[in-house]
């Protein structure tokens, strides 16, 4: 019951952000994200809802502009909740970044990662506070 | 040496594939040489990491930069560790060898002093541990855990949950963690403690009582939650922590689920009470609380009136705007339908409502949901409710609608002219979605009716649609076959037309033109429809043949047999070439041989589904499985329930005994060789009685799941249904070998498999006496299979046995795909006076569902 990955797709299907938290191959990885891209860039965003049945799996997903924001889960797990996580980590990033933009996440793309893991540890959630984890990736960046 | 920026724009401003790949390739051999260089300073290495890790995003190859990454993340600056730790997490995983050399790097962080430094090695550990470094690191972990620290305990939680998933053996060590990660406020760590809670669960089947002594901690999570008003830290759109209240429910429930007698049920029905009455914002966040909150209610033993609130805070999703919550709604509904139907009864409109929506995820499921609360009280609304829908649904979903509805109508129908109606109503509207086997369903229904008179009614309405609705072939195809069985009710009298109010006559000519008609149309989908056309005519023209009088029309339908004799359809030919025989053969014999079908018996179907769901109901009957014992007893009882309910096994003895020593009649064993069928069309001679069936006894028939053959009439079956044909040819056995499951040395059960496979498995149970002397007698074989699957039996054929003699049955397994075979037997017989009971498992099937 956690999060099997998390992939960030344009809408040409151009990989942006892509974390698994399972153990599998290049190819399988380079096959789910082709799928991923065909399942959800021909769905209505009008009118479907953000949800997607993947083999035995879910995809909850959220577009912003022309960002897809893609985390597949367990078929018993929570899908509001995890559309709420979506909204949370961009909201983080979009702080993080002083109002974000797909040039950002492309050039920093290393970046997203930081936020990712203060947001999640091992596809669990591990803080639920946006305050709280800028206030520490700001910290931590004074390190660097 | 240039930077990531340079490498990132050069890719970026390619114009061409090739310019890519070439900018790609270019780079990838750079890092490669700077990787070469021994002496590669801390700053350089960084720079090519960092290329790497883009390489990565392209999907590019990285694993020459492996060991790269594991000295960089052991350097001693800041920033390099970061990196280097990030590329290690994203390169590398569990299966990687280089892996070991990363322990030492890895024990030496989690204990540095910075914070920062000892968390990034706890988040790699947690992303790519082995079981190896799993045992070799456990004990930093549990440092770490017994630590003040809150940013570095609540990941050491994590961890140290899947630490446990690599090797369940240390759930032991980390067991005795949680009250005092659970006594923190931080609620970073209390959802680490939850998780780690749900991972020793699931790994460590005996710690669990252990973990349920933590409950009424849990409950004081829950109870604090909400309570508070607002939380600046962790709001989100009006609910404190959303995220806390859906792990705390999560992991409630599965400590709680099947647990019945758990002290604390009670305090969390209350809880959950307060939850969803100060959780109601119908904002998004929200909606995810309650939405978790539902599917606790149904997974611990709640009491009904909650169960009852759970259904109405699913409804009022229904209602709301957003299609997600729709979505997860109807979902649930489906899943929870079972517990207490009446309550989604109550909601019915609003479910009928969403057969409306602009999702189509969202209609396919509220149509499923229809289905699923239809009941005979209901029936009349919803597929008045139904047919509307069709008048504008979508392609895919007509199939999944005719069968349904047809299934529904078997069930539920109030009477038998209503079943008709509606039968048309839905052959009118759409005729080309019928499968086969449904088909051949309606005909059998409309074949068992013995009400002239509704017959009567029942083919005027069909001529009257079929006559301005011909391109609808499941229309036409019953439309043709009960002209030829039928026409003799109709003919001379007359309809109006409803079009132009005309009265139109049903004359001999009429019904010649209507045949011809449907021969002409080629607008079916599909060739195999216009040949079943075909074929349905050809044997409507036969029977008409025996039951016009006029010559000139007698002769029309002589040139529609003769036009099908060269056809290129195998069947056809054949067909029309041996019908043109009989057509020439004297009326009386005609008489006899194109007598009115029998009626055949109704197939049952099962209901089909629209939505792979792996459902709440079954998950929990997964963990009852799994505390085994009393519950087979209690399949087995379930069994002997549903055994009384299925028809008399003296009837099916009966008929089927008599179907062994039947002799052919000449004129049968003429027609089974003109039909080229060896004596597998099951014929009976026995005059039994005549059907006396009442409506009532019509609609017991379709609870029946006999799969012989049977016929009570004296008439002898002269041209049967093609699909029945083709069912027949079916269900011959493949050559498959059986298994014996059970010899006690007087009988002994063997199971055959049949046909296994795509959800289904289809065996034949045989019985035998294997005594030398004596008779058994009252056989009995009552079988269970797991809860997810479902079970067809047919009555055993006989149940007493001569020495040597064999006997038989049928069964049907429908499950989930990919199951396992397990069937529990009970055998019950009686010998010499005594009756023996024995029980046996079979489970040494290879094939899966």
């Amino acid at each position: 019951m956690s999060i099997q990955f998390l992939i960030a797709l344009n809408r040409q299907g151009k990989l942006r952000v892509s974390k698994w938290y399972n153990t599998i191959t290049d190819i399988q990885k380079k096959i789910i994200i082709r799928k991923v891209h065909k399942l959800i860039s021909s769905r209505d965003h009008q009118k479907q809802s953000n949800f997607v049945n993947f083999d035995n799996k879910k995809l909850v997903y959220r577009r912003y502009n022309g960002l897809f924001f893609i985390i597949c889960i367990d078929s018993q797990d929570n899908e509001l909740s995890y559309l709420e996580i979506i909204h949370l980590f961009v909201e983080i990033l979009d702080s993080y970044f002083n109002n974000v933009c797909e040039l950002d996440l492309i050039f920093n793309f290393f970046k997203i990662y930081y936020v990712l893991d203060e947001l999640f540890l091992a596809g669990e959630f591990q803080e639920t506070s946006k305050e709280l984890i800028l206030e520490r990736l700001n910290y931590i960046d004074r390190l660097d | 040496m240039s930077s990531l920026k340079s490498f990132i724009k050069a890719v970026r401003n390619s114009k061409t594939i090739a310019t890519e790949r070439a900018a790609i390739r270019k780079e990838s051999a750079k890092i490669r040489t700077a990787f070469r260089d021994v002496h590669l300073d801390d700053q350089n290495r960084r720079v090519n990491i960092s290329k790497l890790l883009y390489l990565y995003i392209l999907g590019e190859p990285t694993y020459f930069g492996q060991v790269e990454c594991l000295k960089l993340l052991a350097s001693n600056t800041f920033a390099s560790k970061r990196l280097g730790y990030l590329a290690t997490m994203l390169i590398l995983d569990e299966n990687q060898e280089v892996l070991t050399l990363l322990t030492n790097s890895l024990d030496n962080d989690m204990k540095h002093p910075n914070q920062y430094v000892a968390g990034l090695a706890l988040v790699t550990l947690g992303n790519i541990a082995s079981p190896e470094l799993a045992r070799d690191l456990y004990t930093n972990v549990d440092t770490i855990l017994m630590g003040t620290n809150p940013y570095l305990r609540k990941k050491a939680a994590i961890v140290a949950a899947k630490l446990i998933e690599k090797d369940p053996d240390l759930s032991e060590i980390f067991l005795p963690r949680i009250p005092s990660l659970l006594n923190e406020k931080s609620h970073g760590v209390v959802l680490g403690a939850l998780y780690l809670m749900r991972s020793i669960f699931s790994n460590d089947e005996s710690s669990r009582e252990a973990l349920k002594v933590q409950i009424p901690r849990l409950l004081a999570h829950l109870r604090l939650l909400t309570t508070t008003g607002y939380s600046p830290e962790y709001d989100v759109k009006g609910v404190p922590d959303p995220f806390l209240f859906v792990s705390l429910l999560q992991t409630l429930r599965i400590l709680l689920a099947n647990d019945d007698t758990n002290t604390n049920l009670e305090s969390l029905n209350d809880l959950i009470t307060q939850v969803c009455s100060k959780i109601d914002n119908a904002k998004s966040s929200a909606n995810s609380v309650l939405y978790e909150t539902v599917q606790t209610i149904f997974m611990i033993n709640s009491d009904s009136s909650l169960k009852v609130l759970g259904i109405n805070i699913l409804s009022k999703f229904l209602t709301q705007k957003d299609n997600n919550t729709r979505y997860v709604a109807l979902n649930t509904l489906l899943n929870v339908i079972n517990y207490e139907p009446l309550a989604v009864q109550r909601h019915r409109a609003t479910v009928v409502g969403c057969l409306q929506d602009g999702d189509i995820s969202i209609r396919r499921r509220a149509l499923e949901l229809t289905f699923a609360i239809m009941n005979a009280q209901n029936v009349r609304v919803l597929t008045k409710e139904l047919l509307t829908f069709l008048k504008n649904s979508d392609d895919e979903l007509k199939p999944y609608i005719t069968t349904q509805l047809t299934i529904a109508c078997n069930k539920y129908s109030p009477n038998l002219k209503w079943h008709f109606e509606t039968l048309i109503s839905l052959l009118k509207l759409v005729g080309n979605y019928f499968s086969s086997d449904i088909l051949s369903s309606i005909l059998a229904l409309v074949m068992q009716n013995t009400d002239i008179e509704l017959t009567k009614f029942l083919v005027t309405e069909l001529v009257k649609a079929s006559s301005s609705f011909y391109n609808e072939y499941g229309l036409c195809l019953v439309t043709t076959w009960c002209i030829g069985e039928y026409a003799d009710l109709i003919l001379g009298t007359s309809y109006e037309d409803p079009v132009t109010k005309k009265s139109i006559a049903i004359t001999e000519a009429f019904l010649v033109q209507l045949l011809e008609t449907f021969l002409n149309i080629s607008l079916y989908d599909e060739s195999s429809q216009t040949n079943q056309i075909r074929i349905y005519a050809l044997t409507a023209a036969l029977k008409l043949s025996a039951k016009f009088k006029d010559a000139k029309n007698i002769e029309s339908l002589r040139k529609i047999i003769n036009s099908s004799k060269d056809n290129f359809n195998l069947e056809i030919q054949i067909r029309a070439i041996e019908y043109s025989e009989i057509f020439g053969q004297p009326i009386t014999t005609k008489k006899g041989l194109l007598e009115r079908m029998p009626p055949p018996p109704v197939k049952t179907h099962e209901g089909i589904s629209l939505i792979n769901r792996t459902s709440l109901v079954s998950k929990s009957s997964e963990h009852k499985s799994s505390s085994a014992g009393a519950d087979s007893g209690n399949l087995l009882l379930d069994l002997l329930g549903d055994d009384d309910k299925s028809p008399i096994d003296g009837f099916n003895g009966g008929s089927s005994s008599s179907q062994q020593n039947v002799k052919h009649e000449t004129t049968i064993d003429l027609l089974s060789d003109i039909f080229g069928m060896s004596s597998s069309i099951p014929s009976t001679t026995t005059p039994a009685a005549p059907s006396n069936s009442k409506n009532s006894d019509i609609i017991n028939l379709f609870g029946s799941t006999t799969n012989t053959t049977t016929t009570t009439t004296t008439t002898t079956p002269v041209i049967p249904l093609p699909s029945v044909i083709q069912q027949q040819q079916q269900q011959q056995p493949k050559v498959e070998s059986s298994v014996e499951a059970f010899n006690d040395g007087n009988l002994s059960v063997t199971f055959t498999p049949k046909d296994i496979g795509n959800g289904t498995a289809t065996l034949e149970v045989n019985v035998a006496n294997k005594t030398t002397s004596s008779t058994i007698s009252n056989i009995n074989i009552l079988c269970a299979v797991t809860k997810h699957q479902k079970l067809q039996l047919s009555p055993i054929t006989k149940n007493v046995l001569a020495p040597g003699d064999k006997s038989s049955l049928g069964l049907k397994i429908t499950g989930p795909s990919g199951g396992k075979i397990k069937i529990r037997v009970k055998v019950g017989y009686e010998l010499g006076g005594e009756s023996v009971t024995k029980q046996f498992d079979f489970g040494s099937l290879k094939q899966t569902l």
